[in-house]
């Protein structure tokens, strides 16, 4: 089987062309494949919204305002409303705005030769950053900074324990941003991989017969077509992935919010 | 042989799957550098995203919401309005219902009252119509009465004359018409005529 020999070195290919590289600049200061596809999705989300805005209507029409209605809709009733409760209206448009960023994102890099902005560490610990800063700021606003703080070691445990519970407590917060940025990253990069694994694989196998037709070929071309419909159920179970993606970093995002705004623990 | 072949495809995606690990750590030092954030992806990352946020934030999702809520708001006020016609409807239904049953019962009413009228015209009609023929009947008898008495005393006059023209014949002398025979005869014939009035 030649095409098992050639499938090392072209996944070794793929992963280095998934690893960052500096489009304009270098790694430090300029632009890699991800955070241009990240702009390319920001410009994407803010013409969405433009055109949303424009066209929203009390009576909606059309596949695309009723499609984003409800989506807002749903980040509105399952996330800001069924978690952060009744403070939701102030924290929505932060909520629907990470969840709207990500998904745009994430969907920008299912289109073949695109790439998606959170498949990149650095992307999305920008996003998970800013959600850390957005919840600790308003949990030092609700109960004021000493108070939130003291806030994080349960009420009602005896001395020694509730330093070690708040210290525990501390690390638990701060391991927060760093599970957000991570969980997104590695869903979207793992994903990407395996559907570059099966594309790599389905080329390859398929390869002889396109350069020689003979029955030979044909015949060991046969595992293409299986590669390709598992090609194809990854990919419809990476659709779901990059909705599911963006629902988890922002129902944990309104769940932090709500944690750090709750009266005690 | 097409099982084997897919064995073999998949052993082999695991190996690639895992060879990928020595190769990139060799390049990056380090297989963790590919958690580590690069700031050419953090900074713009970063900045993309606040001013997103910020747009959108002070822009569109007020309006959003706004819309929506107003719909919502429309939708209910709607279903209200549309409940309260609805019993409205209802009310007015049973309202023209009781009027259509009262007009009937009036109409009714009023038809029962005019049989009434008519039969009593009826019967006030009737019993002048009897009235007015007995009278009538009695005036005719009274008439024919009168008449045949007139008749009678016209018929009693001529056989009175005619009575005194035979016996003046048979008897051959004149009598008076003045005179007793004549007187006789005409009591007798009165006399005859009670007799057969009664």
């Amino acid at each position: 089987m030649e095409a098992f020999a050639k499938l090392s070195g072209e996944i070794q290919e793929l992963v280095a062309e998934f690893s960052s590289a500096p489009v304009a600049g270098d790694l430090t200061f300029g632009l890699t494949q991800y955070s241009f596809w990240l702009l390319v999705a920001a410009v994407v989300l803010a013409v969405v919204m433009v055109l949303f805005v424009k066209k929203q209507t009390l009576v909606p029409h059309g596949f695309f305002v009723n499609g984003v209605e409800y989506l807002v809709e749903y980040v509105q009733n399952d996330v800001a409303k069924g978690v952060v409760g009744t403070e939701w209206r102030r924290h929505f448009p932060f909520l629907a705005t990470i969840f709207f960023f990500i998904l745009i994102n994430n969907f920008i890099g299912l289109i073949p030769g695109m790439k998606p902005g959170t498949g990149a560490i650095g992307c999305t610990a920008a996003l998970a950053l800013v959600t850390f800063v957005y919840f600790i700021y308003f949990g030092c606003k609700k109960h004021g900074f000493i108070g939130y703080w003291k806030s994080l070691a349960p009420a009602g445990v005896a001395f020694p324990m509730n330093v070690f519970v708040w210290v525990i407590e501390v690390f638990s917060l701060l391991l927060r941003p760093i599970t957000l940025a991570i969980r997104l990253f590695c869903n979207m990069f793992a994903g990407h991989i395996v559907m570059g694994s099966f594309s790599i694989m389905a080329a390859l196998f398929a390869e002889p017969l396109l350069e020689h037709f003979s029955a030979m070929n044909a015949l060991g071309a046969l595992p293409s077509v299986a590669w390709l419909a598992i090609l194809l159920v990854i990919y419809a179970v990476e659709l779901i992935v990059a909705f599911v993606q963006a629902y988890v970093f922002t129902v944990l995002a309104a769940v932090y919010i709500q944690i750090a705004e709750a009266e005690g623990h | 042989m097409k099982h084997n072949v897919y064995v073999m495809g998949l052993a082999g995606v695991a190996a690639a799957l895992a060879l990928p690990r020595p190769a990139f750590a060799e390049e990056a030092a380090g297989g963790a550098d590919i958690l580590i954030p690069k700031m050419a992806e953090f900074i713009p990352a970063l900045i993309a995203f606040l001013i997103i946020l910020i747009v959108l934030a002070k822009m569109a999702w007020p309006q959003i919401l706004a819309t929506m809520e107003e719909r919502e708001k429309r939708i209910a006020d709607s279903l209200d309005e549309a409940e309260k016609t609805r019993q409205k409807a209802i009310a007015d239904r049973k309202a023209s219902d009781d009027i259509v049953t009262d007009a009937r019962r009036q109409a009714a009413e009023i038809v029962l009252a005019a049989r009434q009228d008519a039969e009593a015209e009826r019967s006030r009609i009737l019993a002048a119509a009897h009235a007015e023929a007995e009278d009538i009947l009695a005036k005719a008898h009274t008439s024919a009465e009168e008449e045949r008495r007139s008749i009678y005393a016209d018929a009693a006059a001529s056989i009175a004359d005619l009575s005194v023209s035979v016996a003046s014949k048979i008897v051959a002398k004149t009598l008076d018409e003045d005179g007793e025979q004549r007187r006789l005869i005409e009591r007798y014939i009165e006399e005859a005529g009670s007799l057969n009035a009664d």
